[in-house]
């Protein structure tokens, strides 16, 4: 079977404490029992979740959506998107199956930033790594006024922005990420290809801002 | 002495040592500085104090056992409703006892206790959603119950997801979600059984989900005067509005050519005779390809041009709207053998089966992009000026005889074969054949019976369709001549 693998890059540096880190907790929630509901998601997507702080850690391994538990997310240091990147794209190369003559591999990932600040590590050296790694769709989001969208605009043409990292706005977020991520497994069955830009995405929230 | 002078013996024994103990209390009491006035309230503290310092320790007790049970970790793994449930998980038998899950009950879950601290929870979840399950406990006695929450998950199963919504009969072009038929050729005078067609469309669950029509089409023909069997399916494209329509255009184009075609010509019975008798023979090749142009070719390129002609009527429509792929194939027994010539354009698979002498020929190569999903279209002009589109579409073949030839839609083979490289591995046919003949037990569909003069096929066949694959509800499609 080929898997739409997803994997969600998740800020939990200090500043995310409180407020935001719940919404987050709570939104990853919402994403995991939406996309229980969707036929299409349910086969075939399989979900990841990487978080950084002082350093990033795969807190979720690519697990089949029926079979998904909430991790334990705590908010606390500074913000290692470098390594995260670095992370992700070493995991991915595990984790991602790749097309042989006999078995089909996997669709290219779907990849999900969220961040609410500045990389604080070597931001570019995990870059690089990235840039190596085959992605289909890579959303970042830069969550409320701190985040530096021009270091996102690196990572990807798909860049977003919430004006501020309250619940409300960060729910909203998840929530596009879920239709996103059903959109995203029923496109791939219907036409047999991967989404590459925002503009096959469904249209985001008023809460979402798309970063030109 | 008798038990009831017993008895006062030794109960005044008791009150006794009672007076002995009372005493030894008093004297430590003086010789630590209590006054007679403070003795009771003394007393009525010191036992206070005691107490509280009991209640404490073992409360201390209880909430450390509390905590090794969390730092446990226990969870719960994911379930899928009115499917069995079983999780099996141990907990400190030395430590805790009275252990319950509230909440398992109205779940469909039952927690059974095992040996040596090991707790069974099986079960078959009752409906859909994230739940709470409350896991009940006793640490010290005398402490109140201890309790710890822990989230459990329950799926719907995927395949209750699907819905099946009827195509709305007011679209234009609208054609029926499921189709089949069957074509029984009665036996030869000379009483041989002769070889059948059946074939079957099922709209795909991708489809049925959104009441979209399906695209898919197929045709069949067997002409009774010239003995000739025609086979034809085509899946027009997802993307394209109208290929539902081109589909049907095309299988009906080629069908009604060939029969026209085949119906009364000398000229290529002669040509096949000629060539079956001489191989080798360039010369008689080349008539019997000129044949097999003139029959199949152009077909083909007649459905090119009948898809064109009807986008063109229509207003606003482009060819494209209509694309569709396009296999077909006609093959004739002769007291040699088994001519078959074909035509194939688009994915799908067409395939000659010989289970005798374990063959599986591929009568072309499906046309599969860089990426999949990427594939040609019987609508694409470029596909009829390809200088090479008679060596890479066009096909003849001369064999005694095979088990089956399939046409089938990438709807299909994809779930079937997975890879192009695949379709050409005998094995995988085999098992193709073996999972035909005998369905899916697990999944409680049944196989096709395909033995000879039997009309029930058809419909087996289009239950058969409806197999199990996660991410491939693609329309289906399959006709057969065996």
């Amino acid at each position: 079977m080929r898997r739409l693998p997803v994997y969600l890059l998740l800020d939990c540096s200090g500043s995310m404490f409180g407020e935001p880190i719940e919404a987050v907790k709570n939104g990853v929630q919402v994403l995991v029992s939406t996309l229980r509901q969707d036929p299409y998601a349910l086969e075939t997507a399989y979900l990841s979740i990487i978080t950084f702080d002082s350093k990033a850690q795969q807190v979720v391994p690519l697990t089949e959506l029926s079979a998904f538990q909430q991790p334990n997310i705590q908010a606390s240091g500074t913000t290692a998107l470098g390594e995260a990147l670095a992370l992700l794209t070493k995991q991915a190369e595990k984790e991602v199956t790749k097309t042989t003559h006999e078995k089909k591999g996997d669709w290219k990932p779907l990849v999900f930033i969220m961040t609410d600040g500045e990389p604080t590590d070597d931001f570019n050296k995990g870059l690089a790594e990235f840039k190596k790694g085959k992605w289909g769709m890579v959303v970042a989001c830069a969550a409320g006024a701190g985040a530096n969208t021009d270091i996102l605009k690196k990572i990807t043409e798909c860049v977003v922005s919430l004006d501020t990292a309250d619940s409300a706005t960060i729910k909203a977020f998840f929530k596009w990420v879920s239709a996103s991520v059903s959109s995203g497994s029923m496109k791939v069955e219907e036409t047999g290809a991967e989404a590459t830009t925002l503009s096959e995405l469904p249209p985001p929230p008023p809460e979402v801002n798309i970063v030109l | 002495m008798n038990r009831l002078q017993r008895k006062g013996i030794s109960q005044y024994r008791r009150i006794a040592r009672l007076n002995e103990s009372a005493l030894e209390l008093e004297k430590a009491m003086h010789r630590a500085g209590v006054t007679p006035e403070d003795k009771e309230k003394f007393l009525d503290w010191a036992v206070s104090s005691m107490w509280s310092s009991y209640k404490e320790e073992r409360m201390n007790r209880r909430i450390i056992i509390e905590n090794e049970i969390r730092q446990l970790g226990l969870r719960f793994p994911n379930g899928t409703v009115k499917k069995d449930y079983n999780f099996t998980f141990r907990l400190p038998s030395d430590r805790i006892s009275d252990v319950e899950l509230l909440g398992a009950g109205e779940m469909g879950l039952t927690l059974n206790a095992g040996d040596q601290g090991e707790y069974i929870l099986t079960g078959r979840p009752v409906s859909i959603g994230d739940y709470t399950l409350t896991l009940r406990y006793r640490t010290v006695e005398g402490e109140p119950a201890s309790e710890l929450n822990i989230p459990i998950a329950f799926n719907p199963n995927p395949r209750d997801l699907w819905k099946n919504i009827a195509t709305d009969p007011r679209i234009p072009y609208y054609k029926p979600d499921r189709e089949t038929a069957y074509l029984m050729v009665e036996e030869g005078g000379d009483g041989s059984a002769r070889k059948d067609m059946v074939a079957a469309s099922q709209r795909g669950r991708s489809h049925a989900q959104e009441g979209k029509a399906r695209d898919d089409h197929f045709a069949l023909y067997h002409c009774d005067d010239s003995d000739w069997y025609i086979l034809a399916v085509a899946d027009g494209a997802g993307s394209a509005k109208y290929s539902r329509k081109g589909s049907e255009i095309a299988c009906a184009t080629v069908i009604e050519h060939c029969k026209q075609r085949l119906l009364d010509n000398p000229g290529f019975e002669r040509a096949i005779h000629e060539y079956e008798a001489d191989r080798e023979d360039n010369d008689k090749r080349t008539d019997v390809t000129r044949h097999v142009i003139d029959i199949i070719y152009n077909g083909a390129m007649k459905a090119h041009e009948a898809v064109k002609r009807t986008a063109e009527a229509h207003e606003g429509a482009k060819v494209k709207d209509y694309a569709t792929t396009l296999m077909f194939a006609i093959c004739k027994r002769y007291d040699f053998g088994w001519f078959i010539a074909s035509f194939w354009v688009g994915d799908g698979a067409m395939c000659l089966f010989d289970e005798k002498n374990r063959t599986a020929k591929l009568l072309g190569q499906p046309d599969e992009g860089e990426f999949s999903g990427q594939t040609r279209f019987l609508t694409m002009p470029e596909i009829f000026r390809d200088p090479e589109v008679v060596k890479k579409r066009l096909r003849m073949t001369i064999v005694p005889d095979f088990t089956a030839l399939f046409l089938m839609s990438d709807g299909v083979s994809d779930p079937m074969f997975e890879t192009d490289r695949n379709l050409s591995d005998y094995d995988k046919w085999e098992e193709f054949y073996r999972k035909l003949k005998e369905g899916f037990p697990e999944d409680e569909i049944g196989g096709v019976d395909l033995s000879d003069d039997n009309p029930e096929a058809q419909y087996q066949l289009l239950r058969w369709l409806d197999f199990w694959s996660p991410g491939n509800h693609d329309d289906r499609t399959i006709a057969i001549l065996y």
